[in-house]
Formats: structure tokens, C-alpha cells, sequence
């Protein structure tokens, strides 16, 4: 037992988020204000309530965290940003909880804001991505020497891998971008509602082989927030609390690969067969993968739903294929996941409106697409970081 | 000749033997001289024991495809005309991975599982960059 037990001790208070959109000519700091602002009403609390500021995808191609501060009028005493990278959502939700427990602030705002539209085009793997040009390569294992060059990439590089290791088809593949479609065409938020078919994706062309453009996230505007604070403030506000029950941080090292869990054998990573165990995030909300209601994951490709499933022990490696199937993770299925239809189909907010639809599944605010009585959802990534919420 | 506008490395001190290997048409990584490991990207010291003993050594040249993708979209200009070009990642003997292309390669030959062998190509005059073809055996 750690000295300073956290488990339920930090809730999520607020959501708040932008229209999600392909085009909207709104700046990145003008969708995170209105996201903000939406968090903040949803509480029942205003501006000088809020005195600690989190922005994850943050400078220089997300809403800049000194910029927010200063342009929306903040008086902050803790805030900070990560890098211009996905990946971080649960990170920035981990400092907040622990950082209200502390003391160091009140109320946090966690959030991400970005339009893509609005920059220069050839940022995500083109001559203008800073990702490529780092020393030793790209986050996303990009090499631009090679041609290697965008996310999208390296997940087709585990795609491959993973056909191979395991005898999967693109096919089967197919089941985790319809499942999120559908979720999709039940959200009105949601950018493509129009819901797709296995035929569809084996049809769409190949970005990145073996990904067609069906396994690829959106492009899109959009913010997303969420309020964090301690669980006895949550108690005495407005909308039911959703407590942080479980966390567990982001690891890095020669046996990661952003995309893949260790012993899949990619970049650097050692190959062999990999044992999840109960992971610390489950040990520390006192929860097995049995007691999820619903599963949420970072899905900017689909092949990163198969790898988180398998990275945290809901299937055994290579089962992630077939336990996909049949509409096991669609709503109504037994593992419901990414029910707002995710970064494929509502929208890419880094995960940030995928927090945002966890803790309005949880207070039941879902309408037609509400899971019946969850009681507990996960927040659980390819590249290994987690969350668990539970219902207040 | 025009000139080569593909994106080049960036040269910094601690890769510079790699590509100053390169150059002389050899493949050479980092080996620790106290636990006798070899990797890749060049790093300070060893990434697995920490030893400062590191020297730089030539390897085989010789892999196998680990995996491989083909890139249907041009995100840089200068690939363009390269549609639809493969990128692969190649498991070396010693056992780091390097990502590349393969050369002299059909598309219905590539697999993982692959074996290859290091080519030089030389786009510049400064700079070498390893490329992989497969290993054909004598008739």
C-alpha cells in the first residue's frame, strides 16, 4: 500500500467541450476557452473558482497553456503543459489528482484544444512535423531519412507484425472502425455519423499499408475538458461525482514502443510472449478487468484497440483479433468500447472527449447510446497508462 | 545530376561515427566492451549495464524484415514520384533494428521473416544511407 493512498480520492467534477469539426476557423485558445467554460457551468462553478491549468497537446501545435492563462484572465496557482503529442490524456488527470490532494490547488482544468485546419498542412509527417526530426527519431518511431514519416506509420508497422505473429486479417481488423462508427451515428457531437461496413473498409485506399484510411483517426477542431478536484468537494457540487479510482502512470524505456506493448518485438523491444498480470491500475482501484463496464483507449488507428484489450489483460496476445468480433465491443455487447465513437468517428481531441464521454456514461447522461448501469469505466492505452473511474 | 532533395539525417555527436561508417561503406554500432551488448540509436553510454567502455564496431550488414509498410501517401514532396514506395524494419544479426528501405525487391516477395543484406547508397557526398536487399542464393 503506497503511503498516500488515492484511490477514490480525486474526482471528475465537470465536462466541458467545443463543436467538433473538420473546418470550424475557430483557433485552438478560442475552442479551449468555450470547452473551459462549458466544464466550469457544468460544475456550478466560475472562473475565479479555477486556480490550476493542465493543457496536454499543448505548444506548438495545441492551445499554448501561458497563452490560456493570460487570454481567458486565469489567476492560476499550479499549471503546466505537455509537448505537441498524444499519449499524455491520463498523464495530465494523474498530476491533477494528485496535485488537488496536496493542496496545491483546487479546482484543475485538464483539457486539450486544437485546430488542425488552421495550420500549415504538412505538420503531421511532413516537412513542417518536428516528431521526425528528433535525435534518434520520431515518438511514433518515424524516420523521414527512410520515408518513414506520420503516426500512422509506426501503427502499421505493428499492424503488419501483428498479421503476421498471429495470422490476423485486415478483415477482422475492419471490426473495431464499424463498432466505433456505429457508436458514432448514435452521437450528435460525433463528426462521421454515417455508419460503414467491413466492405467499406476493405475498400477505402491505403494510407499507410496494411492501414487503409478506414483504420485512421480524424483530422479535425475541436477542445475537449475536464474539471478535476478532491472527492469531498465534488460531493458538495452540482453533478453526481465521478472518482478516480484507479491510475496508473506512463511508462517509457527500450521495451515500449508508443504503439505496441513489450515483448511485441518493434523499434527496439525485446520479442516474446507477454504476461500482463493485474496491473497496477486494477490493484489500485481493488478491480479486475472482469468489473469494467465499458473500455475506452486511445484510438488513433485501429490497431491500437487490439493492442490495449490484449496490454491489460482482457484478451491474451493475438486473441484481440477474434474477441473483437460479433459485437462483443459494441454497445450492448459484453465490453462495450469508445462509445462516442472515438478518434476514429467523433472526433480526435487526444482522448479528451473520450474523458469527457466516460464521466457522462457514468452519471447516466447518455441518452440512446447510454450503457446500461456502468458502474465502472476504464481509461486503458496501447502504450500502457490507464485510468479507472467509478460512479459516484 | 539534379540534386537530392529527400530529407537527410541530422548529424549530431554521438551518431557521428554511424553515418561516418556509412560513408566508408560499413555498417558500424555501438558495442560495450564489459557486457558485450550492440545497439542502436548510438546512446552515451550502454544502455543496459551503463559501462563507459563503448566502442564502435563493424557489424555483418546481415537481417531479416521484422516488419514492412507500404506508403501510399506523399507527405514529403520528394517521395512523390516514389508512390507506392516500401519502408521496412530490419532485425539485424547482432540484433538492433534499423528502419529502411529494400531494394531490388518485388512486392509479392516481401514478408517478414525476409532475409536481406545491407547496400550503401550513396545520395550524397557527405551522407550514406543503408538500404537492405534480399539475399539471393547461388545457383
Amino acid at each position: 500500500m503506497p503511503v498516500w493512498d488515492l484511490r477514490d480520492r480525486a474526482a471528475v467534477c465537470g465536462v466541458g467541450h467545443s463543436p467538433y469539426g473538420r473546418r470550424l476557423n475557430r483557433s485552438a485558445i478560442d475552442l479551449a476557452g468555450e470547452a473551459i467554460r462549458g466544464a466550469l457551468d457544468d460544475a456550478g462553478l466560475r472562473r475565479d473558482d479555477l486556480d490550476g491549468l493542465i493543457v496536454s497537446f499543448g505548444t506548438p501545435i495545441g492551445a499554448d497553456a501561458d497563452t490560456l492563462a493570460q487570454v481567458l484572465g486565469l489567476k492560476l496557482r499550479v499549471y503546466n503543459q505537455t509537448w505537441a503529442h498524444g499519449r499524455f490524456t491520463a498523464s495530465c488527470i494523474q498530476w491533477a489528482a494528485m496535485a488537488v490532494n496536496a493542496g496545491l490547488a483546487n479546482y484543475i482544468a485538464c483539457l486539450a484544444a486544437v485546430s488542425f485546419s488552421g495550420l500549415r498542412k504538412p505538420m503531421m509527417g511532413g516537412a513542417g512535423d518536428t516528431e521526425g526530426a528528433r535525435e534518434a527519431g520520431g515518438g511514433h518511431g518515424e524516420d523521414p531519412v527512410f520515408g518513414m514519416t506520420s503516426p500512422g506509420a509506426g501503427a502499421a508497422l505493428v499492424a503488419q507484425k501483428y498479421f503476421s505473429r498471429y495470422g490476423a486479417t485486415s478483415r477482422q481488423l475492419a471490426a473495431v472502425a464499424v463498432a466505433f462508427r456505429k457508436h458514432a451515428s448514435l452521437n450528435p457531437a460525433a463528426i462521421m455519423r454515417e455508419p460503414i461496413t467491413v466492405d467499406d473498409h476493405q475498400n477505402s485506399r491505403f494510407v499507410c499499408e496494411p492501414l487503409h484510411l478506414l483504420d485512421y483517426c480524424l483530422i479535425n477542431d475541436g477542445a475537449a475538458c475536464v474539471l478535476v478536484t478532491t472527492a469531498e468537494r465534488a460531493r458538495d457540487l452540482q453533478k453526481p461525482p465521478v472518482y478516480i479510482s484507479g491510475m496508473q502512470g506512463l511508462p517509457a524505456g527500450r521495451e515500449e514502443f508508443i504503439w505496441a506493448y513489450p515483448g511485441f518485438g518493434v523499434s527496439q523491444q525485446a520479442m516474446f510472449d507477454y504476461e500482463p498480470g493485474l496491473q497496477p491500475v486494477y490493484q489500485m482501484a481493488g478491480v479486475t478487468p472482469q468489473d469494467i463496464d465499458a473500455l475506452f483507449t486511445y484510438d488513433a488507428f485501429s490497431i491500437l484497440a487490439w493492442m490495449a484489450l490484449e496490454r491489460f489483460g482482457f484478451c491474451r496476445p493475438g486473441e484481440a483479433a477474434a474477441f473483437t468480433q460479433d459485437g462483443r465491443i459494441e454497445l450492448g455487447g459484453k465490453l462495450p468500447m469508445n462509445t462516442n465513437g472515438g478518434l476514429l468517428s467523433e472526433a480526435h481531441v487526444m482522448g479528451w472527449n473520450h474523458q469527457v464521454e466516460i464521466v457522462r456514461q457514468l452519471r447516466g447522461e447518455c441518452g440512446v447510446r447510454q450503457i446500461t448501469n456502468a458502474q465502472v469505466i476504464q481509461w486503458a492505452n496501447a502504450y500502457g497508462d490507464s485510468l479507472i473511474y467509478r460512479r459516484g | 545530376m539534379t540534386a537530392y532533395s529527400k530529407p537527410l539525417p541530422t548529424i549530431s555527436s554521438l551518431n557521428r561515427p554511424y553515418w561516418e561508417g556509412l560513408k566508408r561503406h560499413e555498417l558500424v554500432m555501438q558495442r560495450c566492451g564489459d557486457c558485450g551488448k550492440i545497439w542502436y540509436p548510438p546512446a552515451p553510454f550502454c544502455p543496459e549495464c551503463w559501462s563507459r567502455a563503448v566502442t564502435w564496431q563493424k557489424l555483418s550488414g546481415r537481417g531479416k524484415v521484422n516488419s514492412w509498410v507500404v506508403f501510399h501517401q506523399a507527405y514529403f514532396p520528394s517521395f512523390k514520384d516514389d508512390i507506392p514506395y516500401n519502408v521496412a524494419e530490419v532485425e539485424l544479426a547482432e540484433g538492433p533494428r534499423l528502419l529502411t528501405n529494400l531494394v531490388g525487391v518485388d512486392r509479392t516477395e516481401m514478408r517478414v521473416g525476409l532475409p536481406v543484406e545491407v547496400v550503401f547508397d550513396d545520395v550524397t557526398e557527405e551522407i550514406t544511407l543503408a538500404k537492405f536487399r534480399p539475399v539471393r542464393q547461388l545457383s
